[in-house]
């Protein structure tokens, strides 16, 4: 491995992020602001450092890679069975984000 | 629950039974029960099958909170069909929020997650549960259900039905999920979790005190201050309310406030209110027999602004103290102090160093004096006391401040408006003064904590990251009292990858004492926009 050399950007930004041991530890530390998903895969409002430069940017690029298969149905709506119509006619939501509503009904 | 069409037939005949019977029934509250029984049975008991009467499939098989039990409602309206107008769900909730309740001391140690208090940190009760549970949901919010062991198998098994993802995410995919979930998780959920609770029966056998009457009010909110005032509630019949309130602020503000209210279970109030300019939302406990009332209130739609608050019977004849501000003093110093309570009688001691020079004004709610505080003035809590009534470390007495936090300790805000529909999160951020304690250091257990004090706040990129996307230039900004106002949603075309207007902020507290200045810092957050965001998140 250590002959091994990064060749482009997100290879040495690979090289360059934290050991497992640091993640751990962030990990361990970060369950805990309420209401916040912690699946960090990268995470919805939180990354794995508590930050949000490990998240989607923008946001609305990864959205629907989110609500179609349920990733983080308590943040985003599932649109697989709860609220099925809730992007539609919004296919793009880069560009129709402004016509999405918030689900939970008043 | 059952489907609408379905659940059409059976109500028809059972309300206009129930109406017929209700005239015969001695209170008023029992008939609206019975009533609302009725309807329960013919909304929900097409599909849940009743074991007897009052008792469903499911249902009877768990507890829930108000907010709870209407996202339960509501789901069964956008997951299963469920046609309900805006009434029939809040009589259905009322009677199961009031017939499968929690007790007060079951959700005391929860209330932020139903009160919306910002940024809370959460630490878990269980840790396995924390796991399983918490990795989407706040603690709090499995916290504030009670359901039989089997019940929370079930709702594992929902999970998964619904939700496949879950299996295959972080902290799901490292582990055989599935078999935890629904294995030792259940069991843990309904040992700690559980339906039955000594707490619950003899809260079901207690009669409830009525919240009807005069009341004397104090709280702070963060960004203005502290405030007091008082509030009269009158009934509205079925336990509903008349609230008005009027409410001053140490900053002189003053707020008229006009609403009413429901009681569920005895203890849970929720009110809504014209306060001022806003409509406000208030989550309060109705505790040590009616004799308190306190929580948080927010403004509706926008629930990170709001404040604390608390009440005690201005008509009960009890003495009360309950706020002196401003609550700390400086050696050395001349203050005003205002004492806000009930049954103010006799003559104020504040305590050692601390001489009373003038009493400005009084009543029996609230005292204004003119007091001086030693030079040598030892650093510690004081207790004020009048005739028949005390308060320990209602006032502070301190040297210097030795020490600033800034809360919360993880502020968020997040992104919104900008045309879409979600409105922009803000943060309200509070600098809070301490002293140190008798080991002389600041920073350890024994420091004294003052009070919220002014600070000049800054704003700057939290690490290098942040440095290289510029979040100082598109994140937000800061208003004098801590206010943080996020910048608009959407993805931001002058920004690298046009991001959006997220980012990680380092915001800075510098207060003055004195000749000295004392910082604070804490990493302030702006996130994304949450795409569901039901009453209990």
């Amino acid at each position: 491995m250590n002959r091994m050399k990064p060749l482009n950007k997100k290879a040495r930004l690979i090289e360059a992020a934290p050991g497992a041991e640091s993640m751990d530890k962030v990990v361990a530390m970060s369950a805990n602001v309420a209401g916040c998903s912690t699946t960090f895969d990268p995470g919805w409002e939180l990354d794995p450092f508590l930050g949000v430069a490990g998240l989607c940017q923008p946001m609305e690029a990864d959205l629907y890679g989110c609500s179609d298969p349920c990733w983080w149905p308590a943040q985003v709506p599932d649109t697989l069975h709860s609220y099925p119509g809730w992007n539609e006619g919004n296919d793009d939501a880069a560009r129709d984000w402004r016509a999405l509503q918030s689900v939970f009904p008043k | 629950m059952g489907i609408n069409s379905r659940s059409h037939g059976k109500g028809r005949w059972l309300v206009p039974a129930m109406a017929l019977i209700a005239p015969f029934i001695v209170s008023s509250a029992a008939a609206a029960s019975a009533k609302a029984e009725a309807l329960v049975s013919a909304k929900c008991g097409t599909c849940h099958a009743a074991s007897e009467p009052g008792k469903w499939d499911r249902i009877s098989d768990s507890r829930r909170t108000p907010e709870g039990w209407d996202m339960t409602v509501a789901r069964m309206t956008y997951a299963h069909g469920v046609v309900l107008s805006g009434t029939e769900r809040r009589d259905i909730v009322k009677y199961l929020a009031d017939e499968h309740g929690l007790a007060p001391q079951e959700t005391a140690s929860y209330r932020y997650i139903l009160d919306r208090s910002p940024s809370v940190i959460e630490h878990f009760e269980d840790e396995e549960i924390g796991q399983t549970c918490a990795r989407c949901h706040s603690y709090g919010r499995i916290a504030v259900q009670r359901r039989t062991e089997g019940e929370w198998r079930k709702l594992v098994h929902f999970h998964v039905g619904q939700y496949p993802a879950i299996e295959i995410q972080a902290g799901g995919r490292d582990r055989n999920w599935f078999e935890i979930a629904s294995g030792d998780v259940s069991q843990r959920l309904g040992k700690v979790y559980g339906l039955q609770s000594e707490a619950w029966k003899s809260w079901k056998e207690t009669k409830h005190a009525s919240p009807q009457g005069k009341w004397r009010l104090v709280g702070h909110r963060p960004g203005w201050g502290g405030y007091e005032g008082t509030a009269t509630v009158s009934p509205g019949g079925d336990d509903t309310y008349r609230v008005d309130m009027r409410i001053k602020y140490a900053n002189g503000k003053v707020e008229n406030a006009k609403g009413s209210s429901i009681l569920y279970a005895g203890h849970e109030w929720r009110a809504k209110l014209r306060q001022g300019d806003k409509d406000i939302l208030q989550v309060f406990s109705l505790k040590e027999g009616g004799r308190e009332l306190a929580g948080r209130w927010f403004e509706e739609g926008n629930d990170a602004i709001g404040g604390d608050f608390k009440a005690v019977r201005a008509d009960g004849g009890t003495p009360v103290i309950l706020s002196v501000q401003p609550a700390m003093a400086r050696a050395g110093a001349k203050e005003t102090l205002t004492i806000n309570g009930v049954g103010l009688k006799g003559e104020v001691s504040l305590g050692p160093d601390v001489v009373v020079s003038k009493v400005v004004s009084r009543t029996l709610e609230q005292l204004v004096v003119e007091v001086e505080v030693a030079r040598d003035a030892e650093t510690g809590v004081r207790t004020v006391s009048l005739d028949g009534v005390s308060s320990d470390g209602a006032l502070k007495v301190y040297r210097s401040i030795d020490l600033v936090k800034i809360v919360p300790a993880h502020p968020m805000a997040r992104v919104g408006d900008g045309g879409g529909k979600l409105p922009k999160v803000p943060a309200q951020l509070e600098a809070v003064a301490y002293a140190a304690g008798a080991d002389g250091k600041p920073g350890t257990d024994d420091d004294l904590r003052l009070g919220v004090v002014d600070a000049k706040w800054g704003l700057a990129n939290l690490n290098e990251a942040a440095e290289k996307m510029r979040d100082l230039d598109f994140a937000g900004r800061i208003e004098p009292n801590g206010l943080f106002l996020p910048n608009e949603a959407g993805p931001n075309p002058k920004r690298v990858f046009s991001a959006n207007n997220a980012g990680e902020l380092l915001v800075t507290a510098a207060v003055q004492d004195g000749d000295r200045t004392v910082s604070a810092q804490a990493p302030l957050i702006v996130t994304v926009q949450r795409w569901n965001d039901p009453p209990i998140r």
